[in-house]
């Protein structure tokens, strides 16, 4: 038996399956999209799906939403997790401590979280009950629900720490001291130790943690759907929406979807890229 | 060029003493050796030089100035490391280019810089390879050459043979002591490898529990040793304990000739390479190794076993008697009966 062919029997098994069920799903969602798999009439083979999407301004709003929010909570978690994986780079008393306080709303559920961050910011919340028991302000202050996806943003930076951190911890953790005393021993202060040395050698765990979020936060429908703006919507909640109870319309949802995994793959790759550039320029500034 | 002086540096790690009361001195230009064994402090104390670590007690001075609190980044030092360190993600030239850049050294000054030491450590062929597609020996001159394109007026070396074969040692270690010669920096250099010490450098400091237990030139640190753990850890010695009536030592394989009047109870030691064969001297050899240009032998009496290293040339038998002596120049009296233990 040729040695391709033995390798591709021996891999089938576990590989053919995930690739069988990928495909699957995703030619689904294709068929679907463009009229096919039709819950609600016959198949048809159409484009009409994608050009009602198109020409329909909530669906522009919730891609332009869902890439706002993605985009910001990357760029946030990866920035708040490398201070810290640096700082906690060598063991110190409390730094266990430390890295598992980090760690912890990894097991926390969205649902729960964005439960807890209501109760924490609503109108008669913990903050404003607290701020106007100290006198800060006289009356509550709208939080919850903002405009500006701060309360969602907040969530997602809590919550995708926790990846940011193992995956930039690792990286950190390699890098042997003697070649951060090296760069140091000729003339490299701490700001540049980071950028010429820290940077360029965890260059990929860091393109990892941002993919890893941006996909996570794009495709977000519990924080958006408890702590979103009203007037809103992400792609997942429209999808629900096209989905659900609403329109019943499985075809318009499926368009939402390949466009969710189409911005999910879009931003992987512009994100790669961008870190690459920036990791270059950086070093050269 | 700075001289570097080191005073009463303390060292302690909780309730461990690394370093204690070392103080030392050095000149410009020279070539100095931290010769002890592993956990002697001797990385440590390059350490406090490089600035990486802050002595509990003492002070260092490059120059004149005090830069026991300067950070790293501004001592007028440039160290090579052990394991090299160098930089995996620049190639050769811009591992070399580091330093210049960082210290906002000219282009064309930077460049000029390169491409000499480049050549000079015959590199120039490699200048675009990463670290990872060099050998081990052209690794530690990457990081030679990285050390010296900042010109710093002090080169710290932290044992940077120690991963090379024999071959390449002797080779890259010859090709550091002619750069330090030729470009006139101060170098001090870490290593446990006696030999290195002693052919490297002007002068040796040799430590021992965190201590300097002896410095000087080599010849005089091989040749002097003033405590038995430096007479033993510097190359092999022949030890003989006990009272000097005469001008002679009685040790078990006869009377050993001491330039020294009469003392009740001393340690004197000499080396292997000074006995001669025939003397009023004389053994039963136990084992004798031929090494080439020498003879290594073991003579054996009274339980008590020495070592002759003669003439390659020569053929002795085990179990053979074989009278030998030692010129009297030759037998040292060591000043204390020291072993050279750690402190804490």
């Amino acid at each position: 038996m040729p040695n391709g062919l033995r390798i591709i029997l021996l891999l089938t098994p576990g590989l053919g399956l995930v690739m069988t069920l990928m495909i699957w799903v995703l030619y689904r969602a294709f068929a679907q999209s463009f009229g096919l798999y039709n819950f609600n009439g016959d198949d048809l083979l159409t484009l009409s799906h994608w050009q009602g999407m198109f020409q329909n301004r909530r669906y522009w709003n919730a891609l332009e939403w869902s890439g706002y929010i993605a985009v910001v909570s990357a760029t946030l978690a990866v920035a708040v997790a490398y201070p810290l994986v640096i700082w906690l780079r060598r063991p110190f008393k409390g730094s266990f401590l430390l890295s598992a306080l980090i760690k912890a709303p990894y097991f926390v559920p969205g649902l729960v979280a964005a439960f807890l961050l209501i109760n924490v910011i609503s109108y008669h919340g913990f903050v404003n009950e607290f701020l106007i028991w100290i006198g800060v302000w006289d009356q509550p202050v709208r939080m919850q629900n903002d405009k500006n996806g701060y309360a969602i943003i907040g969530l997602q930076v809590w919550k995708q720490l926790p990846l940011a951190f193992l995956l930039l911890s690792g990286a950190v953790a390699a890098i042997p001291d003697n070649v951060l005393h090296a760069a140091q021993d000729l003339g490299a202060g701490t700001w540049d130790r980071f950028r010429k040395v820290v940077l360029p050698m965890t260059v990929t765990a860091m393109q990892a943690s941002l993919i890893l979020i941006f996909i996570g936060a794009a495709g977000d429908f519990t924080f958006q759907a408890v702590a979103g703006p009203t007037r809103e919507n992400s792609l997942a909640t429209l999808m629900v929406t096209y989905q659900g109870a609403s329109y019943s319309d499985w075809n318009g949802a499926a368009v939402i979807g390949v466009t969710l995994m189409v911005l999910s793959l879009l931003g992987s790759i512009v994100f790669a890229a961008l870190v690459q550039i920036v990791a270059k320029l950086m070093e050269r500034v | 060029m700075p001289d570097l002086d080191i005073r009463n540096v303390e060292m302690r790690f909780g309730g461990f003493c690394a370093l204690s009361d070392v103080s030392l001195s050095v000149s410009s230009g020279k070539f100095i050796t931290l010769l002890g064994p592993s956990g002697c402090g001797k990385t440590t104390l390059l350490n406090i030089i490089a600035g990486f670590l802050h002595p509990t007690q003492g002070s260092v001075l490059i120059n004149g100035k005090g830069v026991t609190s300067l950070r790293p980044e501004n001592r007028d030092t440039a160290m090579c490391f052990q394991s090299y360190a160098l930089f995996p993600h620049l190639n050769v030239h811009d591992n070399v280019a580091f330093g210049p850049r960082q210290k906002r050294v000219a282009r064309a000054e930077t460049q000029s810089r390169v491409s000499t030491l480049l050549s000079q450590m015959g590199l120039d062929l490699h200048s675009t390879k990463l670290p990872n597609a060099l050998s081990g020996g052209q690794q530690q001159r990457v990081a030679l050459a990285r050390a010296l394109a900042v010109e710093p007026g002090l080169v710290l070396f932290d044992e940077p043979l120690s991963n090379l074969d024999a071959k390449l040692r002797d080779q890259v270690r010859s090709e550091i002591r002619s750069l330090q010669r030729e470009l006139g920096f101060t170098a001090v250099y870490v290593t446990h490898d006696q030999a290195e010490a002693l052919a490297m450098s002007d002068e040796v400091f040799l430590l021992n529990g965190g201590r300097i237990v002896q410095s000087g030139k080599p010849r005089d640190i091989y040749f002097k040793p003033k405590t038995r753990f430096v007479a033993d850890f510097i190359g092999a010695a022949n030890l003989h304990s006990g009272p000097i009536n005469s001008g002679a030592m009685t040790t078990p394989f006869g009377p050993l000739s001491v330039d020294s009047p009469n003392l009740s109870m001393s340690t004197v030691c000499w080396r292997p390479e000074s006995a001669a064969l025939g003397g009023p001297l004389s053994g039963v050899v136990s084992s004798a190794a031929f090494q080439g240009s020498y003879l290594d032998v073991f003579l054996t009496k009274d339980g008590e076993t020495i070592r002759l290293q003669i003439s390659g040339d020569q053929h002795l038998e085990v179990g053979q008697t074989v009278s030998f002596g030692v010129p009297r120049d030759r037998v040292v009296i060591i000043e204390d009966t020291d072993t050279g233990q750690a402190n804490a």
